[in-house]
């Protein structure tokens, strides 16, 4: 990583809206329509796709920028959903969980057509790209899309060194944007736990860079 | 990292924001906090050098966001198309598991080729087990024809009949039925 940012922006001064309440995910509205699920109930389970379609669309979008792509695989998690929430435990929230298989099914994706080494080689044409940097314009507006497709290249593969957790909890928390204290309440475990993890997470990625960068 | 940065971490990393998006969420630290870590990472090189690549690597993770303004509608039927998927694909069960994934075909076929070894040994030991109880029962035979034959023989005509002293199994039979023999 480029060492050269020295000076530090620290953040804005004052408290901010803090979610303090630890939820009970066994009694919530959530819980019922989730035993319903498990119950078999077809009404229920077209809630929840309905309810989580386009937060999974737009977590795997985010991922592989590919629309097409990001259709097929929002449709397996959504099976998966279906066959697995027998074994939903309600330790975390529904989203949490559903969070988690997105992007375990985004990750099995890139496995199964091998293309982390650039992601885009095959799938991104130019026009891709073009129409990627029109749409998103970069942070100071001179990186090349090229540049930023290596980059994102880069995280996935680092993201794919730490555990299914790690890398859930770490993009729960930056791509998503949930505080530590939200993350406590979505995932039952306490605030110093979610710390912990999360710093043993960005340990571990920088020294999966580290590595990566030596055998370059 | 020493501990006041690693404990607050999260705080320094929330507030800087090096993206061109904020996150939505995010709660602020307290000025004490801020001011703490402000002037550890003045003085602290390692500290400062650390925080900064956790910054990049941040940066790059919150390129993982969907694009602002991205349009998150899905084609119509998209429901349909799940139960359909659902439909197709059936209930899991534990074979889905050895079938569907390499690794599980991979554990499937060892499974399968240590099964036709250990049949495949089964049967060979059990064949020359079978073949070894044949040999010492018609070995038996023979001795007891030859002792029933020199019944009246001089004994060194019976010290014949031990013709395989290194067979212990063969020469404990022998002297078994020999004792039977004259019991009879």
């Amino acid at each position: 990583m480029d060492a050269s940012i020295t000076t530090l922006p620290f953040p804005a001064i004052g408290e901010g809206p803090r979610a303090r309440t630890r939820v009970d995910h066994k009694n919530s509205e959530e819980a019922a329509l989730v035993r319903r699920v498990q119950a078999r109930d077809e009404m229920a389970f077209r809630e929840v796709v309905e309810r989580y379609q386009s937060k999974v669309f737009s977590i795997i979008f985010g991922i592989l920028r590919n629309r097409n792509d990001a259709e097929d695989i929002a449709q397996q998690v959504f099976a998966k959903v279906y066959f697995s929430i027998k074994n939903f435990d309600f330790r975390s929230s529904l989203l949490t969980w559903i969070y988690k298989i997105t992007v375990n099914e985004c990750y099995d994706y890139l496995r199964k057509k091998r293309v982390r080494k650039l992601v885009y080689e095959s799938d991104f044409s130019q026009e891709d790209a073009q129409r990627m940097e029109a749409s998103e314009p970069a942070i100071d507006g001179s990186v090349p899309a090229d540049t930023r497709l290596a980059q994102r290249d880069l995280i996935l593969k680092l993201l794919s060194k730490v555990s299914e957790e790690e890398r859930s909890l770490i993009l729960l928390k930056e791509v998503e944007g949930h505080s530590v204290e939200e993350l406590a309440g979505m995932t039952g475990l306490n605030e110093n736990t979610i710390k912990v993890k999360l710093f043993r997470t960005r340990q571990k990625l920088l020294r999966a860079a580290g590595r990566l960068t030596r055998t370059r | 990292m020493h501990r006041e940065i690693r404990d607050h971490i999260e705080d320094v990393l929330a507030g800087s924001q090096p993206v061109s998006r904020p996150a939505p969420f995010e709660g602020r630290p307290s000025e004490a906090i801020l001011q703490d870590t402000r002037e550890h990472l003045a003085q602290c090189n390692e500290c400062r050098a650390e925080v900064s690549d956790m910054q990049q690597q941040t940066a790059l993770i919150r390129e993982l966001r969907a694009p602002e303004g991205f349009a998150t509608d899905l084609r119509p039927g998209f429901y349909a198309r799940v139960m359909e998927r659902i439909e197709a694909e059936g209930p899991i069960s534990i074979w889905n598991l050895f079938i569907e994934s390499a690794f599980g075909r991979r554990i499937a076929v060892a499974s399968l080729s240590l099964a036709l070894l250990i049949g495949a040994y089964l049967v060979t030991s059990e064949r020359s087990a079978e073949e070894s109880l044949l040999a010492l029962e018609s070995q038996q035979v023979t001795t007891e024809q030859m002792i029933v034959a020199g019944e009246d023989a001089p004994a060194r005509e019976i010290t014949r009949v031990d013709q395989s002293p290194t067979d212990q199994s063969s020469e404990d039979a022998v002297l078994a039925n020999l004792v039977t023999y004259r019991e009879q």
